[in-house]
């Protein structure tokens, strides 16, 4: 996992003959430095965190920023709001996190199925692929509403297809980036790898399932390293424009045009607590995943 | 040759599913039609009668669930309703436009008479063309009214520059006063400002404007714009201290002590007015004024007095900054980024709880603008 | 036959092929809508009938057509985007040169990178509106905030990336720290560098749209919820999401192309 947040588009590094000798010598070094290393990584961030935090219960910070305590509440009065609206914004976090969720794989899924048809059809899907990257360049502001309007006749319950509308806005800018990095990771092979399965005369099904699918897997995760903290951002947008009043990205809206700041600095510290965790949940299973794996 | 039939097959699928699935999107369409409104009690078709009382339609209303508003802290009215036949206060999120009242998601849809109800009954562009096929639900004949368009500004600024304040007061009061005597007038300056409503629906507006700044809760006609009265002002803090939720119990108890003191003060105003246009050493003469939506003739007074130079003539030097983002024209003033504000006074009372320190200066609303229509049988 | 085979297999046909199925699905379910709903061009409109607003000269205000209206807002939020995107591109390459060379700033600084992408910018705009004062000059800082995180990491994985050996051959040849920066790291890390811009220029000119709508004034964003909340024609907002699109793309292409001007090294990468 070393080093492994680094790729975040550039894929996974090359592997040559140089670089494989190098980064076997580089992991021996860090294994001996490993328990160092991992107290930095956790140690360095918190201290400067708790650094912040003086800072800003002093309101030092408020004097550095130049603002006031209304727009930047204190952290003490935000956890209090939290603290005493367990309940609803609890059914607000389930809310969000079901759409963000349900869209990421939704649209991985989907996203994945169109890195395989484009391999199958190269020429064809190399240029679809462009294609649908244009799509990102599209901001949700704009396709929430449309879905908005297209998803009206899915369901008599405003609940539902309000769910519906924002789980789809996920999906769509999720699905662009796994098809990208699926792709890359399903024709991105490594050196003779395909001429020395052709030479075993392997069938098309084999190579697939047998060199293409476990090379494409380091891209999958690439690919969710993008779209997580893009579901979420997604999903909390998509909200403001949704039929039905719910979820912690709606609050956020309505807190800031209420001019209720310490709300809406609750809730923003609640998004990015949901944020922070499914990054986590996705270090984690990467690291158990790819072990061994990576810099084979 | 194969392979080019079988991507040929492949895109072929792929056209076929997504229509398929779009087809079946604006099929199911029709479907819903025919469901709503079961019947209400004493109904002779699936929406409700000329002779239904009010009672009977929200109570209908809110029972499936059908009762719409925009929120975002424009549905306290309406929950005041709600809760005054006994209903839950929930109601469906509301788009900016007539679309779900159109077809049937909403039965009781939230409108301000000079904009959604011209849209929903006129037939120009943009309108719905229901024309006297609906009926409204009046906030002020309800006993609910709140209290909409004011001019405010922060406390501090008002008493740092008291002679700029009654200065723009007096300006801005000048321009509603012709704006409301000439409405049609008002409504090209409107337009001429850039507004992108269509003409005809400015002109609707500036009528329907009219009516809002020269009559009162009780439908007594009001010469004195800009007057704040006492007694609909308390009725609007009192129901929003019933409606407004506030997650932050700092700000919700200091929501429960507030006073009318804490959010207006009537002696700029009254001063502005008896002074005929003398005002002194303006501290600031470069003002501007963040509006609480988009341009168009529901802030016609402002554009006639920056348009026929009554800003100038008390020595100001005046900027309109439309609104309808999502920084709230609360946040603007409070920030300093704009001098004066329009905002609905339960906006400015909610901002004021959650610590800001905002002053009513001008009520130019002197009724509720917010009806919730439904179609007529 | 060859030559058919040749220009068919071209990337350009492609492409063009690509469209043409796109507008082809687009039209199937503009047809669908257009039969089943009342106020279609809000759901769905035909294409034909988005090339015709762009073209007409009917005032969809008290002065400009349609497209005057794009246009001119597009240059607002156009400059504001690229202002904030040079800023944001600045700062993320100094953030990854100083992430490499001292190990702390690196662990300090980047789970808090990834924190701030995760504030909406709904909520930063407030504060940052209270500090600048005033909301143009806010939305070229949200701009350069959302821009700068993919230059800064993808950067570093530039430094990160550069092999162990070439490391040691300047080590052996006793290179100066500043020696090393300027003949081996930086160039090495100006692929990664690209990426990192080709990825934050569209996403620069999407968060200048999407701060646009926070606040009136003017811009591509304001345009877009006024057409939402139907205060103009609703084509300006059709309109807005193609320009949009087409913006961001040739951005992405701009970036490649200032690549190849600038980049010493020869593309070989893909």
């Amino acid at each position: 996992m070393e080093n492994g947040y680094l790729n975040t588009e550039a894929g996974p590094l090359k592997i040559n003959a140089a670089g494989e000798v190098s980064t076997k010598k580089a992991r021996a070094r860090k294994k001996a430095g490993l328990n160092k290393d991992a107290v930095m990584t956790v140690l360095y961030p918190v201290l400067f965190g708790i650094l912040v935090l003086v800072l800003w219960q002093t309101q030092v910070l408020h004097k550095i920023l130049g603002t006031d305590t209304f727009t930047l509440p204190l952290p003490g009065r935000i956890i209090n709001i939290i603290f005493e609206n367990v309940p609803a914004i609890l059914k607000n976090v389930q809310a969000t996190v079901i759409v963000a969720v349900g869209g990421l794989l939704l649209g991985s899924v989907l996203g994945y199925f169109l890195g395989i048809v484009a391999m199958a059809f190269p020429k064809w899907g190399s240029g679809g692929i462009s294609i649908a990257s244009a799509f990102t360049a599209v901001p949700i502001v704009a396709i929430a509403p449309i879905l908005n309007n297209l998803t009206k006749d899915l369901s008599d319950d405003p609940h539902i297809r309000s769910m519906l509308a924002k789980t789809l806005v996920v999906m769509i800018t999720c699905t662009v980036s796994m098809s990208i990095n699926a792709y890359r990771g399903f024709t991105e092979l490594k050196p003779f790898s395909l001429d020395l399965m052709k030479s075993y005369a392997a069938s098309k099904t084999t190579i697939f399932l047998k060199l293409r699918v476990p090379n494409s897997l380091p891209y999958i995760f690439t690919a969710l390293r993008v779209s997580v903290p893009a579901s979420i951002i997604s999903a909390l947008v998509s909200e403001y424009f949704a039929e039905f009043i719910i979820g912690v990205g709606r609050q956020i809206r309505e807190s800031i045009v209420l001019a209720q700041y310490a709300t809406a600095w609750a809730y923003i510290l609640v998004a990015c607590a949901i944020g922070i965790l499914m990054y986590a949940i996705l270090l984690i299973a990467e690291g158990v995943i790819l072990k061994g794996r990576r810099h084979r | 040759m194969k392979k080019r039939i079988a991507k040929l097959l492949a895109v072929i699928m792929i056209i076929a599913m997504v229509s398929t699935s779009l087809a079946a999107c604006g099929k199911s369409a029709d479907t819903p039609a025919s469901t709503p409104a079961a019947s209400t009690p004493g109904s002779t078709g699936k929406y409700y009668d000329k002779s239904t009382s009010a009672e009977s339609i929200v109570k209908d209303a809110a029972s499936k669930g059908k009762v719409g508003n925009w929120g975002l802290g424009n549905e306290y009215e309406v929950q005041a309703l709600l809760a005054k036949y006994g209903q839950p206060i929930t109601f469906l999120s509301q788009a900016f436009d007539m679309d779900g009242f159109d077809n049937d998601t909403i039965l009781l849809a939230s409108a301000m008479t000079y904009n959604e109800l011209g849209l929903v009954k006129n037939s120009y562009e943009g309108g719905y063309k229901y024309g006297d096929k609906v009926g409204i639900i009046d906030m002020n004949d309800e006993g609910v009214a709140m209290l909409e368009d004011n001019i405010f500004c922060t406390r501090e600024f008002a008493e740092k520059n008291p002679n700029t304040v009654k200065a723009f007061l007096y300006a801005s009061m000048k321009g509603w006063e012709d704006a409301c005597n000439n409405p049609e007038e008002a409504a090209k300056i409107v337009f001429e400002y850039g507004s992108s409503v269509s003409s005809e629906h400015q002109a609707y507006m500036a009528s329907e404007v009219k009516k809002l700044v020269e009559t009162d809760t009780s439908g007594a006609s009001v010469k004195d714009y800009g007057n704040m009265d006492d007694k609909a002002l308390q009725q609007t803090l009192d129901l929003a201290k019933k409606y407004i939720q506030l997650s932050d119990p700092a700000a919700a108890s200091k929501l429960q002590s507030m006073t009318l003191d804490d959010i207006r003060d009537v002696s700029y105003l009254k001063e502005a007015m008896a002074s005929g246009g003398k005002f002194g050493d303006l501290e600031k003469t470069s003002v501007s004024i963040q509006l609480k939506w988009l341009p168009q003739a529901q802030f016609m007074g402002y554009y006639v007095a920056l348009k026929k130079g009554y800003y100038k003539d008390v020595g100001l030097d005046v900027t309109i900054i439309p609104g309808g983002g999502d920084i709230g024209e609360t946040t603007a003033v409070y920030t300093g980024q704009v001098d004066f504000g329009v905002t609905w006074v339960s906006n400015l009372i909610a901002a004021n709880a959650g610590g800001m320190d905002l002053l009513e200066i001008a009520q130019v609303y002197q009724r509720s603008g917010l009806v919730l229509v439904y179609k007529l049988n | 036959m060859n030559r058919v085979k040749k220009v068919l297999s071209s990337k350009q046909i492609v492409t063009l092929v690509w469209v043409i199925g796109l507008i082809i699905v687009w039209e199937i379910g503009a047809t669908v809508i257009a039969q089943t709903k009342r106020t279609p061009e809000y759901v769905l409109p035909h294409i034909s009938q988005i090339v015709d607003s762009v073209f007409s000269d009917k005032l969809v205000n008290g002065s400009q057509t349609a497209t005057q209206i794009v246009l001119s807002n597009a240059a607002l939020t156009l400059v504001r985007a690229g202002i904030g995107f040079i800023i944001g591109s600045i700062i993320g390459f100094i953030l990854a040169l100083l992430m490499n060379m001292f190990l702390p700033v690196e662990k300090i600084a980047f789970p808090y990178l990834m924190m701030i992408q995760m504030i909406p910018i709904l909520g930063m705009a407030p504060i940052i509106l209270a500090i600048t004062k005033d909301i143009d000059k806010s939305r070229i800082v949200i701009a350069a905030i959302l821009t700068f995180y993919p230059v800064a990491t993808n950067t570093l994985a530039g430094f990160k990336a550069v092999e162990k050996a070439k490391h040691e051959l300047m080590y052996s040849i006793a290179a100066k720290k500043k020696d090393i920066y300027k003949k081996l790291l930086i160039p090495a890390s100006l692929p990664y560098f690209f990426t990192g811009l080709k990825i934050s220029a569209p996403m620069a000119i999407t968060a200048s749209i999407l701060v646009d709508t926070l606040q009136g004034g003017g811009g591509l964003g304001c345009m877009l919820s006024q057409s939402l909340k139907h205060a103009m024609s609703i084509y300006v907002f059709w309109q807005i999401v193609f320009f949009s699109a087409i913006i961001g793309i040739l951005s992405f292409y701009l970036m490649s192309v200032i690549e190849k001007l600038v980049s010493p090294y020869k593309k070989v990468r893909r």
